[in-house]
């Protein structure tokens, strides 16, 4: 995805809640504008990471799917 | 055949395999398979597979003293949950999301003792959040009340720990993580090819195994069923416990509900018309059916283990096995501390609990037999009713929810 990254965040393996709740965690130690890159392997994040931007006014920006099974999510601080 | 039949086809399998079902969809789907389950012979339940999948290994080592346990293939709730586990197998290579997934060392050790949390709370609290609440409630049991409140207060120690641990050992959730076998892309077309050929070999071999016995074959064919439905709308009673004090989300907490009103419904017809009474034991053992030894001191402790054990492994005792079929090793782990130590807790640890309560702190209780049935359906639907509008206002204000 063609956007600065700021920070990344590896929830490789993890499975719910825990992607969620890191998630949660580094958007809040975030500036306002800044860029999130997750990467993540749980199939239940595809639904948990776009709605947990919306329900928080974060903007979830998209995902990419990689060859090896990981799924590249990119979040955006409100 | 013409392109627009192809694209017919297409779609089709795509709203199957294409997206994440809604959980609701799922919730009404499985609270109408629960009541088939009973109508073939007694509801869903979780816990008893893995009491069978550990009394069995046990039996194969020579320990414990379980020589007498019956088979795994004998065992109808072994056979179901594990039938479970094929069925979400079968979901997520249809869907292309197999894949070994391997999670830091910290998270299999939570996995491990999320299990044993797990075999504890069931055993001593006679039920768990399928047998107990999603089958008990419907089965007008006055029991799944105190397990739930347990299963709330539970998964909010829990999640409080995670918390913390996220703070003070952050260590726990990061390091090397491994993931094998994903479908990449176009090129992962093979998941659905060999996921049909495993399914053809499942039903072929599973009705040559189980012939002339229909119980069997049933709950077999059901189990697939269930696992499927789970993984494909990643239901999860864990979620709905946990949710509203995590993220305040009201989607989970309202996929259970619905699968709790239908099978409420089902669960209480076959109970007030007494259908199936052929049964040995008659009329009144179809209305006793599910109606467990949990009212309500045992079940209100059993009930916070369990729900501490489900929040740290990340999924029950049917979550942790659909889980375990999408290949989330994190729940492998669940499921082997789960197997191990819930025979071991049914014979001695919860027995030795139970012995010390007296008998009015863990009775079975049905409902009607105080309020009739249409005072004890009201009394459950006056509950749901309260727990919705607790988890809509929640999930507006976030007074609640710690995220």
């Amino acid at each position: 995805m063609d956007v600065k990254v700021d920070r990344t965040l590896d929830c490789k393996g993890l499975s719910c809640p825990m992607p969620i709740l890191k998630m949660a965690k580094e958007v809040k130690s975030m500036n306002s504008g800044e860029v999130l890159e997750l990467l993540g392997t749980d199939p239940g994040s595809k639904t948990d990471i776009p709605g947990w931007c919306e329900k928080t006014g974060n903007e979830f920006l998209g995902l990419e799917e990689e060859a090896d099974g990981v799924s590249k999510y990119y979040i955006k601080k409100a | 055949m013409s392109d627009q039949n192809k694209g017919a086809w297409r779609q089709l399998w795509s709203t199957f395999f294409g997206k994440t079902w809604p959980m609701w969809v799922g919730g009404i789907l499985l609270g109408a398979f629960n009541v088939f389950l009973f109508l073939i012979k007694s509801p869903w339940g979780g816990s008893g597979t893995y009491i069978s999948w550990g009394q069995n290994l046990f039996r194969l080592i020579g320990i414990l003293g379980m020589d007498h346990t019956t088979v795994l293939t004998r065992n109808l709730y072994g056979v179901l949950g594990t039938m479970t586990v094929f069925g979400a197998f079968l979901g997520a290579m249809l869907s292309k999301e197999f894949a070994i997934r391997v999670p830091p060392a910290g998270e299999m050790l939570k996995g491990f003792l999320g299990g044993c949390f797990m075999a504890i709370g069931c055993t001593v609290g006679k039920g768990c959040t399928i047998g107990g609440y999603l089958s008990g409630l419907p089965a007008l049991s006055a029991g799944a009340i105190p397990l739930a409140i347990g299963f709330g207060i539970g998964s909010w120690l829990a999640l409080h720990y995670l918390l913390w641990e996220m703070e003070k050992l952050p260590k726990m959730s990061s390091g090397k993580s491994v993931t094998w076998l994903a479908a990449k892309g176009k090129g992962g077309a093979w998941q659905p090819i060999v996921g049909v050929i495993i399914a053809a070999f499942l039903l072929i071999g599973g009705s040559l195994f189980f012939k002339g016995d229909r119980v069997f074959t049933w709950f077999a064919i059901m189990g697939l069923i269930l696992g499927l439905i789970s993984q494909r709308s990643r239901f999860c009673v864990t979620r709905s416990f946990r949710e509203p004090f995590m993220t305040g989300d009201s989607e989970a907490p309202v996929a259970v509900l619905a699968a709790l009103l239908v099978g409420l419904l089902g669960f209480t017809i076959i109970k007030y018309m007494g259908i199936g009474a052929m049964h040995p034991l008659g009329e009144r053992g179809v209305a006793l059916t599910w109606v467990n030894p949990n009212f309500w001191l045992n079940g209100l402790v059993g009930g916070t283990i369990f729900g501490i054990g489900m929040v740290i492994a990340g999924g029950c005792a049917v979550g942790t096995l659909w889980r375990m079929g999408e290949g989330q090793i994190k729940l492998w782990f669940a499921g082997l501390g789960f197997a191990l130590l819930a025979p071991i807790s049914s014979k001695w640890i919860a027995p030795a609990f139970l012995n010390i309560l007296p008998e009015w702190m863990h009775m079975p209780v049905f409902l009607p037999d105080y309020f009739k049935y249409w005072g004890a359906v009201l009394i459950l639907l006056v509950i749901m009713v309260l727990w919705y509008v607790f988890v809509k206002w929640n999930e507006r204000t976030g007074k609640f929810s710690a995220l």
